[in-house]
């Protein structure tokens, strides 16, 4: 599965200069991950036909559409997270700084440890606040006790918990509201200083508080990362994301900047789904 | 008698019977503790704990074949966990979807079942007829061969439980399934785990006949596992099949403290997964 | 600033695949090692049957095929037979199912339709404890308390009653010893029972409420809803429970060892004494002398093993065809 000739792929993309940060020839935003031709199968059955788009660096896209339009299935392609499954499949491109994971000699585990997942449903470890986030780190770097202390207090920074948990960082990470955990969750995916977060409905198992703070949060990280948002709120994607894709029965129907999207749609059935005739 | 009195009769008939039943079964569990009690209550004493197996006719206690049952019990657990816990995290994580897991499954179970007269046997076919004699290393594998169904389908079961979130959530930090089981799995499914070993250790407290021709028994207090060594279930089959009073008595007594022992583990064991459940 | 960002992310990538490349090679080795655990299981069973065979082949060789049919049980002429053991094995465990088996359904109904909420779990957990009782108990507690009792009250029962009825009195023939086949049988039958009531349990609960509920509507009394509704639908699992308590039942040894009589005697009167297999083993082998005494008895073993391999793989299949029709 994981052939150490991936390393090659990990590495590959060579430190850009100053002067072509981030801004391509067409004065569009560099694409972080570009998906191009994308089919996926569950078994024998198509859940996405020929997916065309892509995920600018520092921004955040937002994927919109009914229930079983298949925005989850693609998020969870491009950690390969899939790959668990066998029965699971996909063929085509997924460019990641222009090399493809789908490669199958492509290094997994590195592949994850840059592209960072927050799952629907708050997942903290059974284990104490501390250590949900300190485990990751250790296991990947050799740092000292100060260091990794010094980590966790910037994750949990990052993800806008520190001062609620500062004083109960031995606490067991199930010992905190939903909200609280799944913003643990985010810390703990942020400590590992990955460069894309994708984020699959992370707000639709909280409350309409811990929503919003977890909304502004997305906000502040966008500066540093490429973020991927699945979402059923459609008030939540005109709210976080600068990029819009619209995705209907395994399809990517439509693909333009939020502001486009909300305001004049091109296709008439985003149109539809935006104004709540279906879905 | 017209037709809907006759049904409201044969209902009537069902559920008295089934009251009766269940009355009954439950008296048979009151009429078995009781004779327990009643005659095994009266001899405990200290001598008990603190004296050897007497010739018939004097006075002494059990405690060569405590100490052997307890010496046994930790070995055979100490062998057969570490087996049935690595075959179950095979069959629940790494083989979830092999053909060479739905075998396994199937051979435990009915190893699950098996008279245990047959495991004694075949130990001492390969274990006691080479070594010429028998031993307590012999008495331990029979029984670590009664441990490893238990544990082997007591893991798969409680790994199969960890939420599959959790374990994705892991595994998009980038760990390999090694981690993802050391640091999440396993912890989120110890409680059962330990469930299970201790239902393990409550099975073998009470066998008798896998012991019979592997560590047969010893009538001095002896600690050498290359001999026989002696058991408490050994010892209440030979003196109560014994023509002496005395030693009537103390089979007596040793089934009382074998039945406490195992009613013990199993509300233990009851206890821990029910507090497990509650989060 | 973009360049050392991008400097450093790649040296932190070099870093990491240095560390993932150890942390993989601790995967695939304990990936190895669970897996060999798994193959274990498979050997352990392989081993059981070979050595089981490799120990019979003196006795099979000697006896042949007839050692099946052979009631005879001789040590000093050396002439042994299975017959008076698998006899035994099968009647007790018979009885002990025809006793246990409808109480136990009905235990399990008590507990599923009548019994108050409050009420349950005790009761469940009682029933489960009757299981939890080590053999060896029943063993004593029957020799010293229900043979007795057994021999003093039902057995004079018994005899006087089929006395003189025609064909069953042969059933019922015999001294009272106390001790004997029924003895042996009853008391299989209460160690049975929880894994029938626990089994049955099980199943009727996964019975859909909405079945019954339908058939409750419609005005069918309780009786009514089990026999047409519950047992229909929970049919394969109730065979598949009582197959796996058969084969707990014929397997089993302290229990019925203690209260059999161990005699290698083919009787059709079950208040006779008897022998099972495992009683057999239990009281013999380690007085066996000689070759073919000791092949004789693991040939014994080798044959119960088959009789209760095929009973439980039946009922493994028989639950499994079920879990795949509701799930």
């Amino acid at each position: 599965m994981n052939s150490l000739a991936g390393i090659s792929h990990g590495v590959q993309s060579p430190a850009p200069t100053i002067a072509d940060r981030s801004i391509d020839d067409a004065g569009k935003p560099a694409a972080k991950i570009l998906i191009r031709n994308l089919n996926f199968y569950y078994g024998d059955n198509k859940a996405l036909k020929s997916i065309n788009v892509p995920l600018y660096e520092r921004k955040v896209t937002a994927f919109i559409g009914p229930s079983g339009c298949g925005k989850s299935t693609l998020l969870r392609i491009l950690n390969r997270i899939y790959s668990l499954y066998p029965h699971q499949r996909a063929e085509g491109d997924v460019l990641l700084d222009g090399a493809n994971i789908l490669d199958p000699g492509q290094d997994l585990n590195l592949l994850r440890a840059r592209i960072g997942m927050v799952f629907q449903k708050p997942t903290p470890f059974p284990m104490s606040i501390y250590e949900n986030i300190a485990f990751g780190v250790r296991l990947f770097e050799k740092l000292s006790r100060a260091e990794i202390d010094e980590r966790v207090q910037s994750a949990l920074r990052r993800a806008a918990i520190w001062d609620e948990v500062k004083d109960k960082l031995q606490a067991n990470g199930l010992s905190l509201s939903g909200g609280q955990q799944q913003r643990l969750c985010i810390a703990r995916t942020v400590a590992l200083r990955p460069e894309v977060i994708l984020l699959d409905e992370p707000c639709s198992a909280l409350d309409p508080i811990s929503t919003a703070k977890i909304e502004e949060l997305i906000d502040e990280l966008k500066d540093d990362y490429t973020i991927a948002i699945v979402t059923h709120n459609m008030q939540q994607a005109a709210r976080v994301s600068d990029y819009t894709a619209f995705m209907y029965l395994g399809e990517l129907v439509e693909f333009d900047t939020t502001s486009k999207m909300f305001t004049s749609p091109g296709d008439r059935r985003t149109q539809d789904y935006i104004t709540g005739r279906f879905g | 008698m017209d037709r809907y009195a006759w049904r409201r009769l044969r209902n009537s008939i069902v559920i008295t019977l089934s009251i009766g039943a269940t009355a009954l079964g439950l008296g048979w569990l009151i009429l078995i503790l009781g004779s327990l009690v009643y005659e095994g209550l009266s001899g405990l004493s200290l001598a008990v704990f603190t004296q050897m197996t007497p010739p018939p006719g004097a006075d002494g206690g059990l405690l060569n074949p405590i100490i052997g049952s307890l010496i046994l019990t930790v070995l055979a657990i100490l062998i057969g966990t570490p087996i049935g816990m690595l075959a179950g995290t095979y069959m629940a994580e790494y083989g979830k979807f092999a053909k060479l897991t739905v075998v396994v499954r199937f051979i435990n179970d009915i190893l699950l079942s098996a008279p245990s007269i047959v495991v004694g046997l075949f130990v001492y076919e390969i274990l006691v007829a080479p070594m010429g004699h028998f031993s307590g290393w012999a008495g331990a594998v029979a029984l670590a061969l009664i441990v490893i169904p238990v544990v082997v389908r007591t893991t798969e079961d409680m790994l199969s439980l960890v939420p599959k979130e959790l374990r994705e959530s892991a595994t998009a930090l980038g760990l390999p399934l090694a981690h993802v089981i050391r640091y999440v799995s396993y912890r989120a499914a110890l409680a059962g785990i330990i469930t299970g070993v201790l239902l393990a250790v409550a099975r073998i407290s009470g066998e008798t006949a896998p012991l019979l021709f592997t560590a047969l028994n010893n009538q001095f207090f002896s600690t050498n596992l290359n001999a026989p060594i002696s058991s408490l279930p050994v010892v209440i089959f030979q003196f109560a099949l014994s023509p002496y009073e005395d030693w009537q008595k103390l089979a007596w007594i040793g089934a009382l403290i074998i039945t406490f022992a195992v009613l013990a583990l199993s509300i233990t064991a009851r206890a821990l997964s029910a507090s497990r459940k509650s989060p | 600033m973009a360049l050392s960002a991008n400097a450093e992310a790649s040296a932190a990538a070099m870093s990491r695949t240095k560390v993932l490349g150890r942390l993989r090679a601790r995967d695939l080795v304990f990936r190895h090692l669970t897996r060999a655990a798994a193959i274990l299981v498979l050997i352990i069973l392989s081993g059981v049957i070979i050595a089981l065979i490799e120990g019979s082949l003196p006795a099979l060789q000697a006896f042949g095929f007839d050692f099946l049919l052979e009631e005879r049980w001789n040590p000093v002429t050396e002439k042994f037979g299975a017959l008076a053991p698998i006899y035994g094995t099968l009647v007790t465990s018979f009885i002990a199912m025809l006793i246990a088996v409808p109480l136990g359904l009905l235990i399990a109904l008590f507990l599923t339709e009548l019994c108050p909420m409050w009420l349950r779990r005790p009761i469940g957990i009682a029933i489960e404890l009757l299981a939890g009782i080590p053999s060896i108990i029943y063993g004593i507690w029957g020799l010293f308390v229900f043979a007795p009792f057994l021999q003093r009250t039902l057995q004079p029962v018994l005899i006087d009653w089929f006395e003189n009825v025609p064909i069953l009195s042969s059933l019922f023939e015999g001294p009272p010893y106390g001790i004997g086949i029924l003895t042996a049988s009853l008391i299989l039958a209460i160690m049975v029972l929880p894994f029938v009531t626990s089994i049955s349990r099980d199943v009727f609960e996964a019975v859909p409420p909405v079945l019954k509920e339908a058939a409750y509507g419609v005005g069918c009394t309780t009786w009514e809803v089990l026999r047409h509704v519950v047992l229909p639908y929970a049919r394969v699992g109730v065979v598949g429970g009582v197959m796996l308590s058969l084969g707990r039942a014929l397997g089993e040894t302290m229990a019925v060892t203690f209260v059999i009589g161990n005699a290698h005697k083919v009787s059709a009167s079950i208040l006779a004494p008897g022998t099972t297999i495992s009683a057999t083993i239990a009281n013999e082998f380690t007085e066996a002398v000689g070759d073919l005494y000791t092949s004789s008895l693991i040939a014994l073993g080798l044959i119960l093993f088959v009789i209760t391999f095929i009973v439980l793989a039946a009922a493994r299949l028989l639950l499994l065809r079920l879990e795949k029709r509701v799930g």
